[in-house]
């Protein structure tokens, strides 16, 4: 038995810890077991007093939900269904206010133009206030806003629902076999949304080399501001070669399979990473799947619309009305006779040319690194240049534009698709990666891997493309 | 006139080079040899601790040997440590000073603690946490080794199963007996598994035996060690056999029949937890009982998915999906009802 | 700040309904700090949306709350800022999120803490609430969810759990506001002293009994004014770095000497201030 120190003494804190440390040796090897089986047994002793369970009901409906959701047959499909039903509805859904959206701020601009011109305002402030940074904003909203307004919902429902911790569970096998934290799966799946809060999301990883492999992966999945990307483009070249009646399906198939390459690539560099730069064993992991809960579908849309939208004006203020005032000074300062934009695009078309893109698309993603929900607009600004040209509202004046007028192929249109889904991350995700590694080197490191690939990819896409005679 | 200037900055440069205090090559070099006297000296505390442990004289040469030194360099360590109170010479050979005892027992303190947190909370390859612990054992401050210690709450034995001394030098007491003087047949729990030689411990590891494991010996002859911990069997050189420890089992844990690990339990029947297993420790371990995975609590296996793996489990009201190799730390005893 | 409202039939025997104000984030000057604890997906975040009126998102997956979230609230003319603590299933690992939730609860110093449980999985989410009542005496227990308790036949005795667990224990349905002024009110009372918590505490081996009955004496004689010696005396057992630490800085005996003075002021507060 320890003496207890003498009350004479004097007694500092010190003492008081050599006291614990002389009083731990008699309580035994595990300590911490002990501890946490005697809280357990009281929490089960109380509870067993106040629950009463009336009538059998061992398998209620979330149990059933459950078998079904991550059953070995229809577990895989039921997923893939989900998602493909997401992209759906956000094409089919997005294409009518996407129009009006264009249609009434077009335009707003070409009358707030005319009236400008009217008070002899000089042309050059007319030119780059209304078609320089309004349009940037124009595009942004017409474009950006309505297919992210429905697919942000729609997988806040998921998410509230309980659905992607299972999205997890039945992927685990594949991140495990990666080298991969099982929740990498779900910080996946948050990416959806938005990679920034995808790499935030990874808190939940504790070891420190698995959670790294889950932040510079995390880009490999498209977020809300890549998919109007993807979807348009899967609309006006995958969906144009459909019957009118498949079309939708067609796009959202289109969409589906470039997720599915996203996540192959994020397997294939986890994997590559986790043997690597990375290297190490596996941690424990435990997954808690959670019961369901029916989503509160108003607050959903409240905050989606309201909180969501807001952001993304607010970020599309902080970047596109930037952006599209540095397009319309390169389109409209000239250099011997030709304008500064297609100075750098040309300059840039035999590195895009041979990505199977062009230089004008290398120039759009260097102006829109700060977001990519900009990439689109921008690439659309360049094009028409100087042009006065506004009634871009559908899809299929889209199609006009790129195929006949900027010589876009099928190939253009793959490789702008992977390139979207592999290349860097966006400022806001690259300052979150920085912040949550409290390293620049990782910040770089993750630009270099989805860059390095993103050239790779397309350069062999491109490449195989045109030895096949494609192209 | 302007050579002579630069001359002068690229003299004062270099003097700068050499003398400056923190990153002057000169304070470099002493720093590094006094880091590498440290080596030297607790490695010969740890040597001549070994050998007082087995009972075995420590000549000069012998600990040269066990160093990698000349004799000279020996010779001259030796003498710092006699003048340090470290060591003393009884004839011919080396013996621990009180004061050396005290602060060899302390090397191995942090060895071996260093040894738990690379294995546990780092989860470094157990063939590899000798090496990196014995690389960073003379780098850390009393501070560090006590903070160390109070993280992993206090842990009284490292990966091998070896005792871990307290600050104040004291080893917590455990019954071992070597394999190779274990009865036949009578299951045992391993509690120590050699690290030296190291090509001995790699095979004990390769064979897939590992610490809280309980075996028994099925054959023993001169030529080969046979044994079975119920599901695999293990054969073993004698000489590897003689680098294993085991300790008799306590009645309670894991005699019974019909336990299993949680993986292998079918798919909705339903069981007790029985135990985690000892070689599930550190993190792990805490989260393991933190979601309350605790002995007694009813357990099933609810969901499979289309790989097989993970499982997700009921406990507690809750589903927890586990992979198969954290499931398999997981001791079970299947209920006779069935859970649906 | 757009605010949603009580449904205030829910509230049918509630005495007074309009009594809460949702601050959103203003929550510069408040009177009161009320801690929320709980296991993950317990809808410790409904909790909090339905008090202040904010929109901290409710993604139903463990771990979605890594770091606090904090918002403000008025109750029958007292402010009180509200801390949304990350779900965790115990205080005693030593991962991020139980970090930051242990060392709110201990040194944050909040006037009370609301662990909210599921009524469909109450023992391990007691498990939760009863380290959580080692650490401090102000304590409530929301019993959460008791709609989905009742969809699965599930009766869940409120009295019972608040008798053994010697703190109340309210049932509430945070997604409707059912049974929330209860909840406020209750929380009132344990601040005010009206409630007077006896927690449990839980007993273990004779000799982890043993040893923290020796320990505590010690802790008090060295921290007369600590509201919790048989707490830091586990916590010292287990070895617990933080808590060391803040022993030796003399963080552990400030914090109890601040408790303190807030109390006194805090009383005098109350009298003049507008209780009706």
């Amino acid at each position: 038995m320890t003496t207890p120190p003498q009350a004479s003494e004097t007694f500092s804190a010190y003492d008081l810890l050599a006291y614990a440390d002389k009083l731990r040796p008699q309580l035994g090897e595990n300590f911490r077991d002990t501890i946490v089986n005697s809280l357990y047994s009281e929490a089960e002793a109380i509870a067993r007093r106040a629950v009463h369970q009336k009538g059998d009901r061992r398998y209620d409906l979330d149990q059933r939900i459950d078998r079904i959701v991550t059953s070995p047959i229809f577990g895989l499909p039921i997923m893939l269904l989900l998602l493909a039903a997401v992209f759906w509805l956000t094409i089919v859904a997005a294409n009518v206010p996407s129009q009006l959206l264009a249609t009434a701020l077009f335009w707003v601009e070409a009358q707030a133009a005319a009236l400008f011109d009217g008070l002899g305002i000089p042309w050059w402030i007319t030119g780059f206030i209304w078609h320089g940074v309004f349009r940037g904003l124009a595009w942004v909203v017409s474009v950006m806003l309505p297919p992210m307004a429905i697919f942000f919902p729609a997988f806040t429902i998921l998410e509230d629902l309980g659905y992607l911790p299972r999205v997890a569970f039945n992927l685990d096998f594949l991140f495990k076999k990666a080298g991969a934290h099982g929740k990498q799966a779900l910080t996946m799946a948050m990416g959806f949304g938005c990679n920034a809060a995808g790499v935030i999301a990874t808190r939940v990883i504790d070891s420190p080399r698995e959670r790294l492999i889950a932040i510079l992966t995390n880009n490999f999945v498209p977020c809300n501001g890549r998919f109007p990307t993807l979807i348009m483009l899967a609309t006006v070249f995958v969906a144009a070669a459909f019957p009118p009646a498949f079309a939708s399906f067609a796009a959202a198939g289109a969409v589906l399979v470039v997720v599915l390459i996203g996540i192959f690539f994020t397997l294939v560099v986890s994997w590559a990473l986790s043997r690597t730069v990375l290297k190490g064993q596996a941690s424990a992991f435990t997954l808690e799947l959670p019961p369901y809960r029916v989503p509160n579908i108003p607050r959903i849309l409240y905050t989606s619309l309201i909180d969501r939208t807001l952001f993304v004006l607010l970020r599309a203020l902080g970047t596109a009305a930037p952006a599209g005032a540095i397009i319309w000074l390169l389109a409209n300062i000239n250099v011997d006779g030709v304008s500064l934009a297609n100075h750098v695009a040309s300059f840039l078309n035999p590195f895009g040319l041979l990505l199977g893109l062009d230089g004008v698309i290398l120039l759009a993603y260097i102006i829109a690194i700060p977001a990519n929900e900009i990439v689109v607009p921008t690439m659309l600004m360049v094009y028409m240049g100087t042009g006065m040209m506004t009634d871009v509202g559908s899809y299929d004046s889209l199609r006009t534009l790129l195929v006949d007028g900027n010589g876009w192929t099928m190939l253009t249109a793959i490789n702008l698709m992977l390139f979207s889904l592999l290349h860097n991350p966006c400022g806001t995700t690259i300052l979150t990666i920085r912040k949550e590694t409290n390293s620049w080197k990782w910040a770089g490191f993750s630009v270099v891997i989805t860059l390095g690939l993103a050239f790779l990819v397309t350069f062999l896409t491109a490449s195989l493309a045109r030895l096949l005679g494609w192209g | 006139m302007e050579n002579y200037a630069l001359w002068l900055i690229l003299a004062l440069l270099l003097l700068a080079a050499v003398f400056l205090p923190r990153w002057g090559l000169r304070s470099l070099v002493r720093r590094r040899l006094a880091a590498q006297q440290r080596e030297r000296v607790e490695d010969a505390l740890k040597t001549a601790l070994d050998q007082q442990w087995e009972n075995r004289p420590l000549s000069l040469r012998g600990l040269a040997d066990y160093l990698h030194l000349s004799e000279q360099a020996a010779q001259r360590l030796v003498e710092s440590m006699q003048a340090q109170g470290l060591l003393s010479l009884r004839g011919s050979d080396l013996a621990l000073t009180p004061e050396g005892e005290r602060t060899a027992l302390q090397v191995m303190r942090a060895h071996r603690l260093l040894e738990r947190y690379l294995a546990y909370e780092a989860r470094m390859p157990l063939e590899k946490i000798h090496r990196e612990a014995h690389r960073m054992e003379h780098t850390l401050t009393p501070a560090q080794v006590n903070e160390m210690e109070a993280a992993m709450g206090f842990p009284s034995r490292d990966p091998h199963g070896d005792p871990i001394p307290s600050l104040s030098g004291q080893l917590p007491a455990g019954t071992s007996t070597l394999l190779t003087e274990w009865k036949a047949n009578l299951p045992a729990r391993i509690i120590h598994l050699e690290d030296e030689p190291p090509l001995a411990y790699a095979q004990i590891l390769a064979e897939g035996l590992h610490l809280g494991q309980v075996v028994r010996i099925l054959e023993a002859t001169p030529e080969r060690y046979l044994l079975s911990d119920g599901e695999n069997e293990y054969r073993l050189a004698p000489a590897v056999a003689a680098n294993i420890s085991v300790e008799p089992l306590e009645e309670t844990i894991l005699t019974g029949e019909g336990i299993l690990p949680l993986n292998e339990l079918d798919h909705d029947q339903k069981a007790e937890i029985v135990s985690l297993d000892e070689a599930c420790q550190g993190f792990t371990r805490r989260r393991f009982l933190d979601l309350g995975l605790t002995p007694g609590t009813i357990i099933f296996p609810e969901l499979l998915n289309s790989f097989g793996d993970p499982r997700a489990y009921r406990v507690r009201g809750t589903l927890i999906a586990l992979r198969k190799e954290q499931a398999a730390q997981i001791w079970v005893r299947p209920t006779t009802e069935a859970s649906a | 700040m757009p605010t949603l409202k009580f449904n205030p039939d829910n509230c049918a025997n509630c005495p007074a309904n309009a009594q809460l104000a949702q601050m959103g984030v203003k929550i510069e000057a408040f009177d009161r700090v009320v801690a929320l604890a709980g296991n993950p997906n317990t809808g410790k975040s409904t909790v909090f949306n339905a008090l202040t009126g904010l929109n901290q998102h409710t993604g139903n997956w463990p771990g979605k709350t890594v770091t606090r979230a904090e918002g403000g609230f008025v109750f029958n003319h007292v402010s009180y800022k509200l801390v949304d603590l990350p779900g965790t299933y115990s205080l005693l690992s030593a991962s991020q999120d139980e970090e930051v939730a242990r060392n709110f609860i201990l040194f944050g110093q909040p006037d009370c803490t609301i662990v909210v449980t599921d009524a469909t999985a109450l023992e391990r989410n007691l498990n939760l609430a009863l380290q959580v009542m080692e650490i401090t005496d102000q304590v409530v227990v929301a019993v959460n969810l008791m709609d989905e308790a009742r969809r699965k036949g599930m009766e869940v005795d409120t009295r019972s759990l608040s008798r053994d667990l010697g703190v109340p224990a309210i049932p509430i349905v945070a997604r409707t506001g059912e049974g929330m002024q209860t909840l406020l009110m209750t929380m009132e009372q344990v601040i005010s002293g009206a409630i007077k918590t006896r927690p449990r505490r839980v007993q273990g081996t004779p000799e982890f009994q043993r040893a923290v009955d020796e320990l505590s004496p010690q802790i008090q004689r060295l921290l007369p004014q600590v509201a919790n010696p048989r707490w830091l005396a586990i916590r010292l057992l287990d070895g617990d770095s933080r808590v060391q630490e803040a022993l030796l800085s003399g963080e552990l005996i400030e914090l109890a000497g601040a408790q303190r003075r807030a109390d006194t002021q805090f009383s005098q507060k109350i009298a003049l201030g507008g209780r009706q």
